[in-house]
């Protein structure tokens, strides 16, 4: 579904991710762990088609076609979704006016009736234990960090992708909110493939990824299975580059 | 005795002229009296309005044929306001008690408006203004409040028609505990040129006010936000906030946002900013990458950013007629 091969990114001239390659599948679950600074948010914007980032080498491909001849809107349209670090707010615009505008968009002709999408909203908010006053509120406009990716999982159940990027969703989250946002991520990787990018363990104690990978200086350097993330957080990242 | 032709022309130094001065918004030549047709209330008694010294509230009182008096008492009220003809002018007096709304909208077709209020508030009083007239007409409009003790104002403007517009809107805080809150948002599109002033005074202490004023700019319209806000000597323990910003969605297009602070006691909070910026291209990417195109991102960011004006505005009534009548406004301009 997703594959990316030797890709090179830059940005103002300097050099983030130095030959990419990666393929994810449906259903699949693909950890990305390394450092600060090592590319793992860079690979999940320049994916999503983040201005900023320039591809100078390489190709990324999704469902067949290549991404450099997609917008960031058709990009979202054909089923990916980005769930950001730092979201941004967008005061004055409700949460809901925004779901909605935003189902529309993405689903199309598919797009549920106003009362359909009542319906879904109200099952997916009550599944992420999110209360009903969130839809007046303005888009991420003085919300916590937790109440951010909350968000950001409720948009993602609602779009419905085939590809979820998630960029430290579990960042700013405490033991609880940790669990809700799991279990929704959980419940599209069976009709989508995943790529989490985590610093930590504990989200992948909740979410059992098929591979996890590790990035230094913009590369792929190491690809194992579960266990690898579980080593990672005992011994650090020494190990790898020694 | 009619003071206006007594009253000599303010020159542009004056910061409330500096941008629309006097013989622009005028709607013949400043030496002339005009005929002017009633503007049309919905409602409201016959009533009188006295004079004043400032240049464009007599000149609108000079001319006016039509005042109407409001005496609101907890309730909610709409009051259309019908503009025609070449110069349409009207004073309204608004008395309120208890906790009461005024929705005021002005529509119509009149090539120049002049409108004059002047509004007493005890208990709590939100008002919303829109101005719907036609886009190509002038529109003067001059506004006096007075806040009881411990009473509550709270005013939001949604400035969207008009081709020439100037407000003047002044608020004199002269009772402890009197609040007032407002919010204007100012959609620019093609040359529109739209000026609000706004004064508000603190004469005593123990007062707080808060103003906010978004102007959207595309096109080469034309924004200018000044605001005049004065801490009397000895109003201490007042609480006064402005702020203004301009989004600039063209190259073209101009904004202006000057607050001014003159703060004359010791123990009082005053703040006051104003930026200008473009849309921020991090909002269009988190837009766009949920299935928003650029164009839709844009629009959205801009309804958002003109609904912010009213983020203090407590009513939720006031807050719902702005949002209706803001995507009304923006849909249409959309369409054509």
């Amino acid at each position: 579904m997703l594959s990316i091969e030797n890709l090179h990114v830059s940005v103002d001239d300097t050099e983030i991710l130095r030959g990419v390659s990666l393929r994810i599948n449906l259903g699949e679950v693909h950890a990305v762990m390394g450092r600060n600074g090592s590319g793992k948010s860079t690979l999940a914007n320049v994916i999503m088609g983040h201005p900023a980032y320039e591809i100078t080498s390489g190709d990324i491909k999704f469902k067949g076609t290549p991404l450099k001849e997609m917008e960031v809107f058709e990009r979202a349209r054909a089923g990916m979704f980005l769930s950001f670090q730092y979201p941004s707010s967008i005061p004055g615009v409700q949460v809901g006016t925004f779901l909605r505008k935003s189902v529309s968009a993405v689903r199309g002709d598919e797009a549920p009736t106003a009362r359909e999408f009542r319906k879904e909203l109200k099952s997916h908010m009550d599944a992420l234990e999110m209360d009903k006053s969130f839809l007046a509120r303005y888009v991420n406009d003085g919300f916590s960090g937790g109440e951010k990716k909350r968000l950001e999982i409720l948009q993602m159940l609602l779009l419905n992708p085939t590809l979820a990027l998630l960029d430290e969703t579990d960042s700013g989250l405490d033991i609880d909110a940790l669990r809700v946002v799991a279990e929704g991520i959980n419940s599209i990787t069976p009709r989508a493939g995943c790529l989490l990018i985590t610093h930590y363990q504990r989200l992948l104690d909740h979410v059992k990824p098929d591979y996890v990978h590790v990035m230094i200086d913009g590369k792929i350097v190491k690809t194992g299975g579960a266990d690898l993330a579980v080593k990672l957080e005992a011994q650090g990242y020494d190990w790898i580059e020694a | 005795m009619m003071q206006y032709p007594q009253i000599s022309i303010p020159p542009r130094s004056q910061h409330l002229w500096r941008y629309t001065p006097w013989k622009r918004i005028h709607p013949t030549n400043v030496t002339e009296m005009p005929a002017s047709d009633p503007i049309k209330f919905s409602s409201g008694q016959d009533s009188k309005m006295d004079d004043s010294d400032e240049i464009a509230r007599s000149f609108i009182h000079s001319i006016s044929k039509s005042c109407k008096k409001i005496i609101l008492k907890d309730e909610t009220l709409e009051l259309d306001l019908r503009c025609s003809g070449h110069i349409c002018s009207g004073e309204l007096n608004i008395e309120s008690s208890g906790k009461s709304t005024l929705i005021i909208r002005l529509s119509g077709d009149a090539g120049w408006t002049g409108l004059r209020i002047h509004g007493a508030v005890e208990g709590q009083l939100s008002v919303a203004t829109i101005n719907d007239l036609s886009k190509d007409g002038h529109f003067l409009r001059c506004e006096d409040w007075d806040v009881g003790r411990d009473s509550e104002l709270e005013f939001a403007t949604l400035s969207a028609g008009g081709f020439l517009n100037k407000s003047d809107i002044r608020v004199d805080l002269t009772n402890k505990g009197a609040q007032i809150r407002a919010g204007i948002a100012s959609n620019g599109y093609a040359s529109r040129h739209d000026d609000h002033h706004i004064e508000i005074r603190h004469s005593i202490g123990h007062t707080d006010s808060s103003l906010v004023m978004h102007a959207s700019c595309g096109d080469s319209s034309h924004s200018v936000g000044t605001g005049l806000l004065t801490i009397c000597e000895g109003a201490d323990g007042s609480d006064a906030g402005q702020v203004f910003r301009n989004l600039l969605l063209s190259e073209k297009s101009r904004a202006e946002a000057i607050p001014e602070l003159e703060v004359l006691a010791d123990d009082v909070k005053a703040a006051h900013g104003a930026a200008s910026a473009p849309i921020d291209a991090d909002q269009i990417h988190y837009l766009s990458s949920r299935g928003l195109s650029p164009d839709e991102s844009s629009a959205l960011i801009v309804e958002g950013f003109l609904m912010d004006a009213f983020r203090d505005i407590k009513s939720e009534e006031v807050v719902s007629v702005m949002r209706t009548r803001l995507l009304v406004h923006l849909e249409c301009l959309m369409n054509g």
